[in-house]
C-alpha cells in the first residue's frame, strides 16, 4: 500500500518562499529554494543557511536503569557513562551487527530530569520507534516539535541574536532555553561538516523563530539538495546510502563512534561480528570517489578494475560545488583500496575515478580549546 | 513572435530554411536545476526522430535529450563545454544545444506551439 507523503508543519511557510518541494522518506520535503542547490551550498560554507529538517524523529527517554539496559542491547556505547550535556553520533545495531538506524543520543537535563535525547532518520522511524515502544518506558515522542540546523561559519552569530547561547558551548555540546515557557532543545552539531546548531522547538513557536533567524542578511532557507552535497563533501554516511542493515559500522569506517569495550558485552547485539571485524579486515571498505573530467557520480553505479571486473558500488554521488567536480561514497573490495586502476561505469563507457581521503572538505567545526 | 516548436520531453526546435536548433525548454532548466555538464554529441552524425543525442547532467539528475527530427548534426554550441550554465541563464537563445541539417521538415507539423505547450505545462 502506497501513502501520501505527510507535510512537516511548516510546509505553506517553505511553499510561500519558494521551496520545491519532492518526496523524501514518506514526507514533502524542500529538496531547493528559488537561489539553487549550488548557491545554496556554497552558503552555509561561506555565511549561514538554515535546513527545516522537522521529517526527522526526535524522541524523549528517562535515563532510568531500565531503559538503559534494554538500550544498551541495541546502542554501542556506555550509556550510564555519557556525559551529562553532550551528544554523540551512534547507531541502533541488529544482532548481526548491521546498522537499524545511524543516530544522535545525548544525555541531557530537563526541568530536573535526565534523559536520553535521540534524533533519528525520517525513513527509519517506524523500525526504530518499534524498538523504543516496545524497550523502554515513559518514552515521549516530539511529534509536536520542528527540527531546525543553522549551518554554517555565521550560524553562532545568527543563532546568538535570537537565542542567548551560554559560554563554553562547543561542537555536541547541549543546551536548553525556554521561549515563551516552551522547551527549546539546542545541540552544536549538524551533518554539514560546518559549525551549527540543531534546535528543537515546539511547533507553535517554530514559525516566528525561524522568521527571526532569516531576518539576518547572510541566512537563507536551503533545501535537501545542498544538505546532500555537503554532507557527501564532509564525507559523511547517509541511511539508505552507505548505511543499511547488511553493514556494520566498521564496514562503514565507523569504528571511531563504537565503544570497543562495549564488544565484549553479550547484551550488545551483533558483538561477536563487530569484534571478529575489529580482528579482521572486513572483505569491504568505504572510499571517497573523485571523478577526473566533467562527468557525474551518481548512486548505483558500478566500479570496476582495468579487466571489467565489478569490484564496489557506488553508494552516494553529487556534483562538489567546492571542488567543482563530482565526488561520491562508495565501497569497494578491500584489495582494491589502494589501487589507482579504478573506474566507474557511465552511461556503458569507463571513467577513471581517483580514491580519495575523506573528508573531501575539512570540517570546520568549533571545538573549544583542547584541554 | 516566436516560431519555436515544442516536444513533450521539453525540447524546443526552431526550423530556419532547412537548418533546425534544438535546446531545452525554460521549464526544463528550471525542473533540472543547476546544470553542470553537458555530453555533447559529434558533428557529422546522422540521428533519428526520438533518438537519444545527448545527457545533461544538473545537481539533481542525468536527463537524456532525445532529437524531434530525422536528419544530421552540423553544429554544436562549444560554449556550453566551458560553462554549461548558460542553459540555467537562457535555456532558450544562448543555451542552445545543436543544430541539425533537417531531412523530414513534416516532422515538427505534430509537435506543440509555443501557446500549446504552455496549457501542457498547466495540465
Amino acid at each position: 500500500m502506497t501513502k501520501l507523503p505527510l507535510d512537516i508543519p511548516l510546509n505553506d511557510f517553505h511553499l510561500a518562499r519558494g521551496a520545491k518541494m519532492i518526496s523524501f522518506a514518506g514526507y514533502n520535503m524542500p529538496i531547493n529554494y528559488s537561489s539553487g542547490i549550488i548557491n545554496e551550498h556554497n552558503k552555509v560554507r561561506t555565511h549561514c543557511g538554515i535546513f527545516d529538517v522537522s521529517h526527522m524523529g526526535q524522541i524523549l527517554i528517562p535515563s532510568s536503569n531500565y531503559n538503559i539496559c534494554n538500550l544498551e542491547k541495541y546502542i554501542p556505547l556506555n550509556l550510564k557513562k555519557l556525559k551529562s550535556n553532550k551528544s554523540n553520533y551512534s547507531f541502533l545495531l541488529n544482532e548481526k551487527g548491521g546498522i537499524i538506524d545511524d543516530i544522535i543520543i545525548s544525555n541531557i537535563n530537563l526541568n530536573n530530569k535526565t534523559f536520553f535525547y535521540i534524533v533519528y532518520n525520517a525513513s527509519r522511524k517506524n523500525h526504530d520507534e518499534n524498538i523504543f515502544i516496545k524497550h523502554t518506558k515513559n518514552y515521549k515522542i516530539l511529534k509536536k516539535n520542528c527540527l531546525f540546523a543553522i549551518q554554517g561559519p555565521e550560524a553562532y552569530r545568527v543563532l546568538n541574536k535570537v537565542i542567548k547561547i551560554p559560554n563554553n558551548i562547543h561542537f555536541l555540546d547541549f543546551f536548553s532555553t525556554n521561549i515563551k515557557l516552551k522547551n527549546v532543545l539546542i545541540t552544536r552539531t549538524g551533518y554539514t561538516g560546518e559549525d551549527g546548531f540543531e534546535i528543537s522547538i515546539p511547533i507553535e513557536r517554530a514559525e516566528n523563530f525561524l522568521k527571526k533567524l532569516l531576518e539576518d542578511n547572510n541566512s537563507i532557507l536551503c533545501g535537501l539538495g545542498s544538505r546532500d552535497s555537503l554532507r557527501v563533501e564532509a564525507g559523511l554516511s547517509l541511511y539508505g546510502h552507505e548505511l543499511n542493515e547488511d553493514i556494520t559500522p566498521i564496514e562503514a569506517g565507523l569504528l571511531w563512534a563504537l565503544d570497543k569495550e562495549r564488544l565484549n558485552d553479550n547484551n550488545l547485539n551483533g558483538n561477536k561480528e563487530l569484534f571478529d571485524q575489529l580482528c579482521n579486515q572486513p572483505a569491504k571498505k568505504k572510499i571517497g570517489i573523485k571523478m577526473e573530467n566533467r562527468t557525474m557520480i551518481r548512486e548505483g553505479m558500478t566500479i570496476v578494475n582495468k579487466n571489467n571486473d565489478k569490484i564496489g558500488i557506488v553508494t552516494s554521488g553529487c556534483f562538489s560545488p567546492t571542488l567543482n567536480k563530482s565526488i561520491g561514497l562508495g565501497y569497494i573490495s578491500s584489495d582494491y583500496s589502494l589501487s589507482n586502476e579504478i573506474f566507474c561505469k557511465i552511461r556503458d563507457k569507463l571513467e577513471v575515478i581517483k580514491i580519495s581521503n575523506l573528508p573531501f572538505v575539512k570540517k570546520n567545526y568549533n571545538k573549544g580549546a583542547i584541554k | 513572435m516566436n516560431d519555436k516548436k515544442y516536444t513533450k520531453d521539453h525540447e524546443w526546435i526552431l526550423l530556419e530554411e532547412s537548418v533546425a536548433t534544438i535546446g531545452i525548454s525554460n521549464h526544463a532548466q528550471e525542473s533540472l536545476g543547476d546544470i553542470v555538464f553537458i555530453e555533447l554529441p559529434k558533428i557529422g552524425k546522422t540521428i533519428k526522430a526520438k533518438q537519444e543525442i545527448c545527457v545533461i547532467e544538473s545537481v539533481k539528475a542525468a536527463s537524456d535529450i532525445y532529437s524531434p527530427i530525422d536528419g544530421e548534426i552540423i553544429e554544436i554550441n562549444k560554449e556550453l563545454e566551458k560553462d554549461a550554465t548558460i542553459i540555467n541563464q537562457d535555456a532558450e537563445n544562448k543555451g542552445w544545444i545543436f543544430k541539425i541539417k533537417v531531412t523530414e521538415p513534416n516532422q515538427l507539423d505534430d509537435l506543440m506551439s509555443a501557446e500549446d505547450y504552455s496549457k501542457f505545462l498547466e495540465q
